[in-house]
């Protein structure tokens, strides 16, 4: 079945009781059984069914297998946020006096998540130049639980190649935890690429309106759980193979923690994903076409997107993203002054901290998302103060041009 | 054949099945989701097509996902 195709039918096919072929929304905290021995036996995993919706919901369960589905996984955990997902993943792999290796360039949400949660916990994070390939292999030790970076860097937009990066990995018997956020599955085949467990935050593209916040986190079969590092996954192995990590992830952390998404934000994430592929497409093209048109302006001093041609990452672009850049640029106006203007001009293009909405956003990271980091973090994720970033949206991309012409006009 | 799955009797209308048709036969929900135990071992997926169940065989089915328990595991 082909990508659009199970974006529409995979997880869920109807409803066995009404034949509603829409999500139903189970909005249920725990599901009651007849009999005592058949709940005693969902709990000890000799039969299936839902206990309590921080575990598991039947609607989240669907949206989970449909991004399983498209990204050919083992299995997916639906979380609260992507942030959560990542929280998930890292409290999964890592234990006190662990280290990870990370690219710098980071969503700011990240950095801060390794700074003032992971790092106090005792896990060290080795930050890394995204693209500097050797610099993952120096970095990483015995101590090395995951190696983790952005498929497109946000806002640097600084592409890493993921191939060999993985092939490190694998050398090194570590895993690959990569955050696929701008990239969707749509662009990005993280499985065919080596990456061992894809992320997404669902509340940007992947959802696509707005609307919903939540993560997922997919095991993507490329790692074997058996030879993990991590001792009580490698036991878990033995019984649930290839599972071992979710296995974890889910019961150990996610259903301890509380990462659970609501089940009226899953069947929005699932209504999302249908049309996933088509805005996709309309986000790439129309970033491409203002990306141009930015760059023939005479107020604008630097254009970042790695769909122009002469982008130092364009190949990268072909090689892991079938030639698509997705809908993220940043441009450089001189001064803060400048950007504050401009976006205080614009009237259709929203200023809002979020991305991979239908609508075109913008956004001065330095004062925002990048307010709480040092300079040299802001650096390294290729914040300046004169940084713009424009999501780019699905509207006419007339209608887009011609609210940036009249803001930078009046 | 009869055999006993998760610590019941069931009666299989046929004389011998691979664990693949077994799961088929029994209906199990989310397949790829659980965890199957013959006779005291844990078997891998990737011989459900060819490992054959007999009559007089003990198996346990464990759920690891969905319901979320993770106690059998």
């Amino acid at each position: 079945m082909e990508f659009e195709t199970k974006a529409v039918h995979a997880g869920f096919n109807k409803d066995k009781v009404t034949g509603a072929t829409a999500l139903p929304i189970h909005t249920s905290a725990s599901f009651a059984y007849d009999s005592a021995q058949d709940l005693a036996d969902v709990f000890a995993g000799r039969k299936y069914g839902y206990i309590y919706s921080r575990i598991a919901n039947p609607t989240v369960s669907a949206v989970e297998k449909r991004i399983n589905s498209l990204e050919d996984g083992v299995g997916a955990i639906l979380t609260s946020s992507g942030m959560s997902a990542i929280a998930t993943v890292v409290f999964t792999l890592t234990r006190q006096g662990d280290e990870i290796v990370s690219s710098r360039s980071l969503f700011g949400g990240t950095l801060l998540f390794f700074k003032d949660v992971i790092e106090k916990y005792g896990v060290k994070v080795k930050y890394v130049d995204a693209k500097d390939v050797d610099a993952y292999r120096t970095g990483i030790n015995d101590k090395t639980k995951l190696v983790f970076l952005e498929t497109l860097g946000n806002p640097k937009l600084d592409i890493p190649d993921i191939e060999r990066i993985g092939g490190i990995c694998r050398e090194n018997n570590v895993p690959l935890v990569v955050d696929g956020t701008l990239t969707t599955p749509y662009l990005f085949d993280a499985k065919k690429f080596g990456v061992s467990i894809i992320i997404h935050s669902t509340t940007k593209y992947i959802t696509g309106n707005g609307t919903a916040i939540g993560g997922v986190l997919v095991d993507l079969g490329n790692y074997d759980w058996a030879g993990s590092k991590v001792p009580d996954i490698r036991e878990l192995s033995k019984r649930a193979r290839q599972a071992a990590f979710l296995v974890a992830a889910r019961n150990q952390i996610a259903s301890n923690i509380g990462v659970s998404p609501s089940p009226f934000n899953a069947y929005l994430i699932n209504l999302g994903i249908e049309t996933l592929a088509l805005r996709m497409k309309e986000h790439c093209n129309n970033a491409l076409e203002l990306a141009l048109w930015l760059k023939s302006h005479s107020q604008v001093k630097e254009v970042n997107y790695p769909g122009l041609e002469d982008h130092a990452d364009h190949e990268t672009v072909n090689k892991q993203f079938d030639g698509r850049a997705s809908g993220l640029l940043t441009l450089r106006l001189g001064s803060k002054a400048e950007c504050f203007n401009l976006i205080d001009k614009l009237n259709m293009v929203k200023n809002l901290a979020n991305l991979g909405d239908a609508k075109t956003l913008i956004l001065h990271p330095g004062s925002t998302i990048y307010h709480e980091c040092s300079d040299e973090e802001k650096e390294g994720a290729g914040v300046t103060d004169d940084l713009l970033r424009v999501s780019v949206g699905i509207e006419n991309i007339k209608d887009i041009i011609a609210d940036f012409e009249q803001a930078f006009r009046t | 054949m009869k055999v006993q799955i998760n610590g019941k009797e069931e009666e299989i209308d046929r004389e011998e099945v691979t664990v693949s048709e077994l799961l088929v036969i029994k209906d199990i929900e989310m397949p790829d989701m659980v965890s199957i135990e013959l006779n005291g071992t844990i078997l891998d997926k990737g011989r459900y097509d060819i490992t054959v169940v007999k009559s007089g065989d003990v198996l346990e089915f464990l759920y690891f996902m969905g319901g979320g328990s993770a106690c059998g595991i």
